[in-house]
């Protein structure tokens, strides 16, 4: 990383004009174009001793009576120095010039010429059995079981080492939801993701599923998701027992004692979701089954790609659309999803199935709804026996 | 020169979202516009006024001329209606299983053909006591169909095309697959009958060749367009309608960016863009000797409903054109 910035800020510079370029090819390109150019025919060489023993053995001059380096600074037009792009610059040239830089660009003097050392060399190594044990203690002695230290405990140094078998994803996301009192601090990442007896959501998180951080907040949009309110009476898929009835009443954000939630949910949540649920808020109870949470999915707005979207997943529910009409794909097969950009992209318009007239059509102020008895056209002459009628060929009108 | 001047709106002009604007085949004046308000108007454009206006029972998606004082059209209510230009009156000739997409007149074979949502493309005999004279199934969802000579090409959803001759239905004389790949939005045939332009909601447009030998197809291309770039983020407007210069062959886009643009497909080139639209341009249409564009404005449901409470007036505009659409160079063969 820090190297990266020290090349960032030092392009590639000529020694012998002390010129910056875009990248080495330019500068072996000038290189050759404005200091190694014979100047007794059009040949140009890549290096000065290149330059050297081609003026010595086709033009036939002595290595004493050899022409000064062409456009170079004083002190540097000689032969003595082999120059390839940046390689063989003399180092003391190097500092010199790095320091001159650092002047100029008013920096520190050091950021240049003495780079990374910022960064402790910690975060670039797994850590060893002890190392983690000590900063578990550590975390456990801050977490304390006091709320106001648990709102960040993602932060110690475990989470920023290497994974050690829990998804990094887990700890970049912002929102860490804070414990409840009287909680304890949670199991840090892989010592314990399921607590024996643990009564919710048993073996919540398979021996299959390793990456699966023992906590994370829903992520928004999650696919299986039932995008509309979760029915009063929602029934948990079999092997996810409810709480005892009475464990969870309406807008009680802590779970006493041990009916912890596997997945604490994010402030929002705890807020939403255990009120009357609102259309598109996601309770907690809802979370379907562990092999549906894939973390850090993006929200998907055409949730019948899935394999199994749950029967109530609306292609384009949106939280305020009324509209109980869905778009159905005909032919789910042939879905299309769009793919992804290279640059950052805003398309306008973004749904790969079904167009704007079509989402248009369902909306409430143009939705269609035939006649019961599907006579639309009282105003014809000649009413439906049209409709479903076919001629066998199409001979007579060709 | 400056036709920007010249350009005029049409009085009463419908009040919700124009889907298609078509003119006259025969009439350079005579204009049809569709409309999610659930009307078909008709109007003379040179002397700029409403002739008549026909009622659906939903919003309107499409219609088309046929020769002789008629006109189609079709929508969200799934039936097909001949329109009675002269005495103003609406006949439905049937209906299909859902909304009504797309439809154009076969004047080599007087039929009207019509494609809808309900993955069937139908032909219709409006003379005959039964007008549907036969469906054609296709995978998809019709989106966009046009006509030129007897070659019908279909646009259909999941970026699926069907080209067809009408005269040797109902198996497609070649399927393809869009080489866009986002989802069809535009589709508009050359009139010298050589091949097709279509565009993506992906601010794109490909011009594509019938010849399915492979040294035409390899003159194929895409580019790229109604886009603009604005803090390293590239914002990419869906390209809503096409539309070929009835003479000179060169073809006008139009996108949900409010921009209208001319390009010559032969030279690969821009020849003009037309100053901003106050919002995005469902549809547009040449007339049939190419002295006038017609252009519909106003919020196409790109944003859903939200964006329809912040969406200003639909109008259409009427601009002659000069020698912006012409190729360079050109001869008159």
């Amino acid at each position: 990383m820090a190297k990266k910035k020290n090349k960032a800020i030092l392009r590639p510079w000529c020694w012998y004009c002390e010129r910056e370029f875009e990248d080495e090819k330019v500068l072996m390109q000038h290189q050759k174009a404005k200091h190694f150019k014979c100047s007794m025919c059009p040949r140009r060489l890549s290096t000065a001793g290149g330059l050297a023993v081609h003026i010595q053995q086709v033009h036939k001059l002595e290595p004493d009576q050899l022409p000064r380096i062409e456009n170079a600074l004083p002190g540097r037009d000689g032969y003595e120095v082999e120059i390839f792009g940046m390689v063989g610059i003399p180092a003391p040239d190097v500092a010199d010039y790095k320091r001159r830089k650092e002047i100029e660009l008013g920096l520190a003097i050091g950021t240049i010429s003495q780079p990374p050392s910022k960064k402790p060399k910690i975060e670039n190594r797994p850590l060893t059995e002890e190392e983690l044990k000590a900063q578990l203690e550590a975390h456990k002695a801050l977490m304390g079981g006091s709320e106001s230290s648990a709102s960040a405990p993602a932060p110690d140094a475990s989470a920023n080492s290497v994974v050690y078998n829990a998804a990094p994803q887990t700890y970049a996301t912002p929102s860490v939801p804070p414990m409840p009192p009287g909680m304890g601090m949670s199991p840090p990442p892989g010592i314990s993701p399921t607590p024996p007896g643990h009564p919710f959501f048993p073996g919540a998180p398979p021996p299959g599923f390793p990456g699966a951080p023992p906590f994370m907040p829903p992520p928004p949009g999650m696919p299986g998701f039932p995008p509309g309110p979760p029915p009063p009476g929602f029934s948990p898929p079999p092997g996810f027992p409810m709480p005892p009835p009475g464990m969870m009443p309406p807008g009680a954000p802590p779970f006493p004692g041990g009916a912890r939630p596997p997945f604490p949910p994010p402030p929002a949540f705890v807020a939403s979701g255990f009120s009357p649920p609102q259309p598109g808020a996601a309770s907690p109870l809802s979370i379907p089954a562990p092999t549906a949470v894939v973390p850090g999915a993006p929200g998907v707005l055409n949730a019948p790609l899935g394999a199994s979207p749950p029967p109530s997943a609306s292609p384009f529910t949106n939280v305020n659309a009324v509209a109980p009409v869905e778009l159905k794909l005909p032919d789910p097969s042939l879905a299309q999803t769009n793919p992804p950009f290279k640059k950052p992209t805003e398309l306008k318009y973004a749904d790969p199935n079904f167009s704007p007239d079509e989402k248009r059509a369902v909306h409430p102020k143009y939705r269609f709804v035939p006649n019961d008895t599907g006579n639309v056209t009282n105003e014809n002459a000649h009413p439906e026996e049209t409709r479903g009628k076919k001629r066998a060929r199409a001979e007579d009108f060709l | 020169m400056n036709s920007f001047l010249d350009q005029y709106e049409l009085s009463s002009t419908p009040f919700d979202s124009i889907s298609c604007v078509k003119f006259s085949p025969s009439n350079p004046d005579q204009l049809l516009a569709t409309s999610w308000d659930t009307t078909v108007r008709f109007y003379d454009t040179a002397k700029n006024e409403q002739r008549c206006k026909f009622d659906h029972r939903a919003a309107v998606l499409t219609c088309c001329f046929a020769d002789g004082g008629h006109g189609y059209s079709g929508g969200l209510d799934t039936s097909v209606k001949q329109l009675d230009l002269e005495s103003e009156k609406a006949i439905s000739l049937g209906q299909h299983a859902n909304a009504v997409s797309s439809m154009n007149w076969s004047r080599d074979t007087n039929v009207l053909i019509t494609g809808s949502w309900d993955r069937t493309i139908r032909f219709w005999d409006p003379r005959a006591p039964t007008p549907q004279q036969d469906s054609f199934g296709v995978p998809e969802r019709v989106y966009l169909m046009d006509l030129v000579n007897s070659t019908l090409v279909v646009a259909m959803a999941s970026r699926l095309f069907y080209i067809y001759d009408v005269r040797k239905m109902p198996e497609p004389a070649q399927t393809r697959e869009s080489s866009l790949k986002f989802m069809t939005r535009a589709l508009a045939c050359m009139n010298d009958g050589q091949g097709y332009a279509t565009a993506s909601v992906e601010g794109r447009i490909a011009v594509e060749y019938f010849d399915p030998s492979p040294e035409v197809q390899e003159k194929k291309y895409a580019f790229k367009c109604h886009r603009q770039t604005v803090d390293v983020i590239d914002h990419v407007w869906p390209v809503n309608s096409l539309a070929f210069h009835p003479v000179y062959n060169t073809f006008a886009s139009a996108g949900s960016d409010g921009t209208v643009s001319i390009w010559d497909h032969k030279l690969k080139k821009r020849m003009r863009q037309f100053p901003k639209y106050h919002s995005a341009i469902p549809s547009i249409a040449f007339n049939c000797d190419g002295s006038r564009l017609a252009i519909a404005v106003g919020y196409n449901w790109d944003d859903g409903a939200d964006g329809a409470k912040a969406a200003d007036k639909h109008s259409i505009y009427i601009r002659p054109l000069g020698d912006e659409v012409k190729p360079k160079g050109w001869t008159p063969s």
